[in-house]
């Protein structure tokens, strides 16, 4: 309901019955009805707030201003009173544009995106704003936006659709061998068919093509079983059952933290997540928490800090030495820093061999950084402001070592220092900032110079390693080579490292070179270039004095996760939008690349190329690049092949930039790029736009025919979300734009071990079991009429009575087949997890290939003899002790005993595991049977002009070929199946059968099923899920836009976003103005994040 | 297991039906005249020639009553969809004449509706009426036909209806005479050799029961059978064939179970011990995760490189 300005009054009317052109009054924290024109609001300046996270997944909130002209129709009576016109363009998908005009009176006032309120926003601080009504229903852009969510089916089932077209193929093969020598059959000697005269067509020997033809038809319905209809139905049950009970209510894929269970939102895709050989991953909010954390440092050539990472637990385990778990310490946990060493904490650190160094580091981390204190002056309180996680780290790790930064204004920065003097002591030490040299991606390095209190005048410079120890001094650093060693090893466990280093200035030379600095900086030409040429002459003959190690905190268990999915023969790429370095470093983190691996790097960021950008001719950037990427394209996948055939057993793997990527995504260089990326361990695409991570997914899905899996969490992973076959969303954070778009939500990537080896490997055992198995029954029981009718003249008699045969598909066959499909586990839960090569099976489908078709068509065929020929061949010359005879009616009944028994039976050869659930679904559909049999012979049918069946149970029930009949022939006819399953196990086992062996000799936790299978459990557990579930997160003020999605807007159009500096000042103003633009979309060029690595 | 269980009756079932005597003596291509041997239709169909013949089987063994007398069909496609669905159940059991549509084209007598055909169909039509006298010697021996159909068909499925406008009661013009003609006093659920050919035979080389001699047979005893042979199979080369046979508990005589369960029982036994040998030449301890696919490509791996 909406309050919708009718006849001079709000009148409430649901939303259908909005019409264009009303005047519409929307309340705070409502949604907006349609899109509207934004008249007024009760804020002032026109103002109101929108939260757009069900567009794009931002959950900042955006400023929309209402034209000044129209700010005064807040109430009623001025609403009534707006006369105007609005002319805009045409419905249009784009949530960011929107261009049209307001004339009131002779006025004509240019509307833009700022008035327009999207419907799917909410309004929010606002208590309430009127708007007109400009698109309604499906003209709302976000209406126009709704992309058909591709569906997806799997590749299983397509599969099916070639099994269900050949088993038509073998209809009517089968009706046509038929139907054609029925119309040689058909003749008049048969005299006792009457075919002389008032013959129907069907039968009349006088037009032979027309007697093939319609007894065509016939044997189309005659053998229509074949086509397993209630196939569809009882997979779409299983699939159902297996999302709802098991996917949806596994504990171990439920995240207490955010309370978020695992939620499949399609039922399809289940059998695919047994079968996934490719996940593209998005490394923000996916791999890693976007939290980066104060995590070790080296000062002095020492290493402190005793965290654990998660790649060292996770190498340790290899090994199997097994640290003792060293859980970092909870209380001491504050936001970016997650550290804890006695030696460095509470001033210990003067007691350390080289405290004065230590004094340095910490004044360098407090001093030598571009962060913004906001909020009290406390420790407890202060927020940083920072343009990247890793500097409000290191800040807040000279927080915790006792170096309190607090306050900055344009010339100074204030630390509160701790035990400098003596342990206990404070003080305030304001340094003035002389310069601050900034980080740029070519200087990698960020120098600030400062004079302290005292007069004493120093560069703090902290940057990468290389750039840092080009220009340290020759003597005096007799930590170089330590600290080098350090380094490397804070890399392999894959954190972030920085070098920290100082110079101490002389006043003199300080005075020359900032001349120098203010002349460059007031340089109208080249300045950046001058600035770094003038920093180069003071950035030298630096000490060292030690490096710090952050991590970027990845998702909890994602290196285990990786790596057991690698196990399982899963490739992992991570395609991200950040550098290039983040992303290799998260590669190392978790654990899919590592230093004994050969590395392909293509990466646009080289010198010829930014040479040639800077001549600033695009075409010829192009052409460059073009031709590096495919020289180094061809060169990589030369080398590759060469280690390939050389056997070396190296590993390799493959980065490339966003910018290259764009290049060798062209048609000449997929194929290259494909060959290259398919050897590869490991794929690392970085600086990638949405739609390439798109690009690179259908590039192996439809490249490499691969099944492939995405998974992100941002509305930049939506895109790659659809391409692939199957959609993972996290779920359990705002932004649910991912969530939407995917086929799966689970709250944290690690979840995927679950989804994967063991629902997906379980799903698509099943369904593939299930699948084959409906071919088999259906085939069967169809050949066994085929076979009769070789011996009816080829006339379409049938051998089972009509409601046999109807009911054999519905009623006495399929409920043992749904169990199996829910139920049947080849190993226990355990044992999927501790052995993640059985997952192979999947992606080789081993169990749904067309051999193993082939094997399940031979034994419906040699079945189908044996359940015809056998109960015909019993009765044929038999006489019962009387000597009476039986009928055709009392074979076909008796066949179809036998066939229901049988393929009852089949069953617990093709499961590995039995219930009670499958012994009572089994006996049941046979005692089904034959309660029908009785019922249905019992009693005369009077819709049945033909009492075929009439007493028919009890005569044959009454002769002993019945008996000995339905004790042979399943027992014959199971026995080909026997025997292969036997031959298999026995000599050429699938993996699962040697881990069922095992699990018969040492037995499995029978606990661990429970909890994750028994349906007991769940009911409780989803009570209490939903309980708590709808509570809303309320949005009381304004996010900040993280980097990821700033790098996002800009890679949407596809640039490749220079690294911008900027300076404090700026800074401040920036925010205002963000603010402002961001509303705007993506025109507004957003400030990159400088993250230093 | 399956073929311990499964010989022994096999073996049971062999034994039985070795004990059953079963005699088959074909006389289609006997019982007619040499003249007419080119065109054994004309013969079949002419209403003036004897169609007496009279043959002679020989007892090999010891027959000990009751002796059933089946005749058996061949070529004779009793399941062609066209012949099965021609009858009326419902006139079967209660007369009248609804639900006769299928009887075409035996529903009404020369296709007047006032002459609604009672048993109608073709089954009915084609009732087969070759009959047997057997004599031993001079004596003749009385066959029984009582009781050769199922209760359930004598009691439920036949009701007490009289025979109407039965085609081959009649001799008009134009009307086609199939095969026997029926008693029209003697309602249908008396008449079981009508019984007998309407349940259907579900392969064309069929048996049907004749009935039953009530006497034993003694070995070498030479039977003359007086064979009224006018059944025409000849227009499609259809067999006919008098058997004699015995029964035993099982039933007539019947390799055919006992061979398959031997066979079956046999080949379990068989394969069983060949899995043993298999097994014991080739041993793979169970549940040994040595021989896991993977753990096998390390062993390989490790062994080449080694």
């Amino acid at each position: 309901m909406v309050d919708v300005l009718r006849d001079g009054h709000w009148r409430k009317l649901p939303w259908r019955r909005l019409v264009v052109g009303d005047i519409v009054k929307v309340h705070k924290d409502s949604f907006f009805p349609a899109d509207l024109l934004f008249l007024a609001s009760t804020n002032q300046d026109g103002v109101c707030y929108v939260e757009t996270s069900n567009l794009d997944g931002e959950t900042n909130l955006k400023i929309r201003k209402a034209l000044e002209r129209t700010w005064d129709y807040v109430d009623e009576e001025r609403a009534k009173e707006f006369q105007g016109e609005i002319q805009c363009e045409q419905p249009n998908n784009s949530l960011y544009t929107f261009t049209g005009n307001l004339i009131i009176g002779k006025q004509t006032l240019p509307v833009t995106p700022n008035q327009l309120l999207l419907r799917g926003c909410s309004l929010r601080n606002t208590e309430f704003i009127v708007g007109v009504a400009v698109f309604t229903g499906h003209e709302t852009k976000v209406m126009m936006n709704a992309m058909n969510v591709p569906s997806k089916r799997s590749t299983l089932e397509r599969r099916l659709d070639m099994l269900i077209l050949i088993l038509f193929s073998i209809l009517f093969i089968m009706c046509f061998i038929d139907s054609i020598c029925s119309g040689i059959f058909i003749n008049r000697k048969y005299w006792y068919l009457g075919l002389t005269s008032d013959v129907e067509d069907q039968f009349n020997p006088g037009n032979r093509f027309l007697v093939a033809c319609l007894t065509f038809l016939t044997f189309v319905t005659l053998f229509s079983p074949i086509i397993p209809i209630s196939l569809y139905v009882s997979i779409e049950m299983i699939k159902v059952f297996q999302v709802t009970q098991f996917i949806n209510k596994d504990v171990k894929m439920y995240h207490k933290e955010t309370n978020t269970p695992a939620l499949a939102r399609t039922s399809n895709l289940n059998e695919e997540l047994g079968q996934v050989e490719y996940i593209f991953s998005d490394k923000t909010g996916t791999l890693t928490r976007n939290l980066m954390e104060f995590f070790k440092c080296s000062i002095g050539g020492v290493i402190y800090g005793k965290g654990v990472t998660e790649i060292e637990k996770a190498a340790a385990r290899r090994n199997g030495t097994g640290i003792e778990e060293m859980e970092s310490p909870a209380e001491s946990h504050e936001k970016y820093f997650n550290f804890d060493d006695d030696r460095l904490m509470r001033g210990a650190w003067r007691n350390e061999p080289n405290p004065e160094l230590c004094k340095e580091f910490f004044r360098c981390l407090a001093v030598c950084h571009t962060v913004l204190p906001e909020g009290d002056e406390l420790p407890e309180k202060i927020v940083y402001q920072a343009a990247s996680p890793d500097e409000a780290a290191l800040v807040t790790a000279a927080k915790m070592f006792g170096f309190f930064f607090f306050r900055r204004t344009p010339t100074s920065i204030r630390v509160r220092e701790s035990h400098v003097e003596k342990i206990g002591r404070m003080q305030d030490v304001e340094y003035e900032i002389l310069n601050v040299l900034e980080f740029n991606s070519t200087r990698k390095r960020q120098s600030v110079i400062c004079r302290y209190p005292n007069g004493r005048l120093v560069l703090y410079c902290k940057g990468a390693d290389s750039v840092i120890y080009e220009r340290l001094m020759e003597r005096h650093n007799p930590f170089k080579d330590t600290n080098r060693d350090h380094l490397e090893y804070f890399g392999a466990a894959g954190l972030r490292t920085l070098c920290l280093a100082y110079r101490d200035l002389d006043i003199n030379a300080y005075e020359m070179w900032n001349e120098k600095f203010v002349q460059a900086k007031s340089a109208l030409r080249d300045r950046e270039k001058k600035l770094d040429e003038v920093a180069e002459l003071i950035e030298k003959d630096l000490i060292l004095i030690g490096s710090t190690a952050i991590e970027d905190k990845l998702q909890e268990g994602v290196p285990v996760c990786i790596e057991t999915l690698a196990k399982g023969g899963i490739k992992i790429w991570v395609l991200t939008g950040d550098k290039l370095e983040t992303a290799i470093n998260i590669a190392y983190a978790c654990s899919l690349m590592n230093n004994g691996m050969k590395q392909f790097i293509i990466n646009s960021d080289t010198k010829e190329i930014r040479d040639v950008e800077d001549r600033g001719d695009a075409l010829e950037t192009a052409q460059v690049i073009e031709r590096y990427v495919a020289e180094r394209l061809n060169e990589s996948l030369r080398q590759a092949v060469e280690s390939e055939q050389t056997q070396t057993g190296l590993e390799l793997a493959l980065v490339i930039d966003g910018r290259c990527l764009m290049y060798a995504l062209d048609p000449e260089l997929r194929g290259t790029l494909l060959k290259l990326s398919v050897m590869c361990k490991a794929v690392v695409c970085c600086r990638v736009s949405p739609l390439q991570k798109a690009q690179v997914t259908s590039m192996i899905k439809d490249g490499a025919k691969k099944i492939t899996l995405s998974i992100g969490d941002g509305a930049n992973d939506v895109s790659m979300i659809q391409a692939a076959h199957i959609g993972v969303g996290i779920s359990g954070l705002e932004g649910m734009q991912a969530v939407m778009a995917s086929d799966f939500a689970i709250a944290q990537f690690r979840f995927l071990t679950d989804l994967l080896l063991v629902h997906g490997r379980l799903s698509y055992l099943r369904i593939s079991k299930v699948v084959a198995y409906f071919f088999y029954k259906n085939l069967m029981f169809t050949l066994t009429q085929f076979w009769f009718n070789l011996y009816t003249g080829f006339s379409g008699q049938r051998f089972y009575d009509d409601w046999f045969q109807s009911l054999y598909n519905v009623v006495f066959t399929a409920l043992p087949v749904i169990i199996v499909g829910i139920f049947d586990k080849d190993v226990s839960i355990t044992n999927s997890r501790k052995y993640p090569q059985l997952y192979k099976a999947g992606i080789e489908n081993i169990f749904f290939r067309w051999r193993i078709l082939i094997i399940w068509a031979i034994s419906a065929v040699y079945q189908s003899v044996i359940l015809f020929f056998f109960p015909i061949k019993a009765i044929e010359e038999g006489k019962n002790s009387s000597g009476r005879m039986l009928g055709l009616w009392d074979a076909g009944t008796m066949a179809f005993t036998c066939v229901v028994v049988t393929v009852n039976l089949r069953l617990f050869l093709a499961c590995n595991f039995i219930t009670r659930w499958h012994l009572i679904s089994i006996f049941g559909s046979i005692l089904a049977w034959f309660i029908f049999a009785f019922f249905y012979s019992g009693f005369r049918n009077p819709l049945d002009k033909q009492g075929n069946i009439y007493q028919v149970i009890f005569v044959i029930m009454g002769t002993w070929y019945f008996w000995y009949a339905i004790v042979l022939v399943p027992v014959a006819s199971l026995a080909l199946d026997f025997l292969h399953e036997g031959m298999r196990r026995w000599f050429a086992p699938y993996d699962y059968h040697i881990i069922q062996e095992e699990e018969k000799i040492k037995g499995v936790e029978r606990d661990e099923l429970l909890l994750v299978e028994s349906p007991r459990q769940a009911p409780e557990q989803s009570l209490e899920l939903t309980g708590l579930h709808g509570e809303m997160s309320k949005h009381t003020g304004y996010s900040f836009d993280s980097p990821c999605f700033d790098s996002f807007f800009a890679s949407q159009e596809g640039v490749s976003m220079s690294q911008r500096s900027y300076d404090i000042a700026r800074r401040a103003s920036m925010r205002v103005s963000r603010r402002q633009s961001s509303d705007l979309g993506s025109d507004s060029p957003p400030p990159g994040h400088n993250s230093l690595i | 297991m399956v073929g311990v269980i499964f010989i022994p009756i096999g073996i049971l079932s062999l034994l039985a039906s070795n004990r059953v005597v079963e005699i088959v003596h074909r006389y289609d291509d006997v019982c007619i005249p040499a003249k007419y041997s080119t065109d054994k239709v004309r013969f079949i169909q002419s209403a003036d020639l004897s169609k007496n013949c009279t043959q002679t089987i020989t007892i090999p063994r010891h027959m000990k009553q009751p002796v059933y007398v089946y005749y058996e069909l061949d070529n004779y496609y009793q399941n062609h969809r066209r012949y099965v669905k021609s009858r009326s159940d419902t006139q079967l059991q209660n007369g009248g004449v609804s639900n006769t549509q299928n009887c075409k084209p035996e529903q009404n007598l020369l296709g007047n509706a006032s002459l609604p055909i009672i048993p109608c169909g073709l089954i009915a039509w084609s009732l087969f009426n070759d009959t047997y006298d057997f004599r031993d010697g001079t004596t003749k021996i009385s066959v029984n036909k009582t009781g050769i159909s199922w209760k359930s068909d004598r009691e439920h499925k036949f009701g007490n209806v009289k025979p109407e406008n039965f085609p081959n009661n009649l001799n008009e013009s134009g009307v086609w005479i199939g095969g026997a003609s029926l008693d029209v006093n003697k309602s249908l659920n008396e008449d079981e050799d009508l019984m007998v050919w309407m349940r259907t035979a579900a392969l064309p080389n069929f048996r049907k029961l004749y009935g039953r001699i009530e006497t034993d047979l003694q070995a070498n005893t030479v039977l003359n059978v007086i064979i009224h042979n006018q059944y025409n199979t000849y227009s499609f080369d259809g067999k006919k064939r008098l058997v004699l046979s015995t029964t035993s508990w099982l039933g007539g005589k019947n390799d055919f179970l006992g061979i398959a369960y031997l066979a079956v029982g046999s080949l379990s036994i068989f394969l069983a011990l060949v899995f043993l040998g298999a097994h014991l030449k080739n041993r793979r301890s169970l549940g040994d995760i040595n021989y896991l696919s993977w753990n096998k490509k390390q062993q390989q791996n490790g062994n080449t490189r080694s």
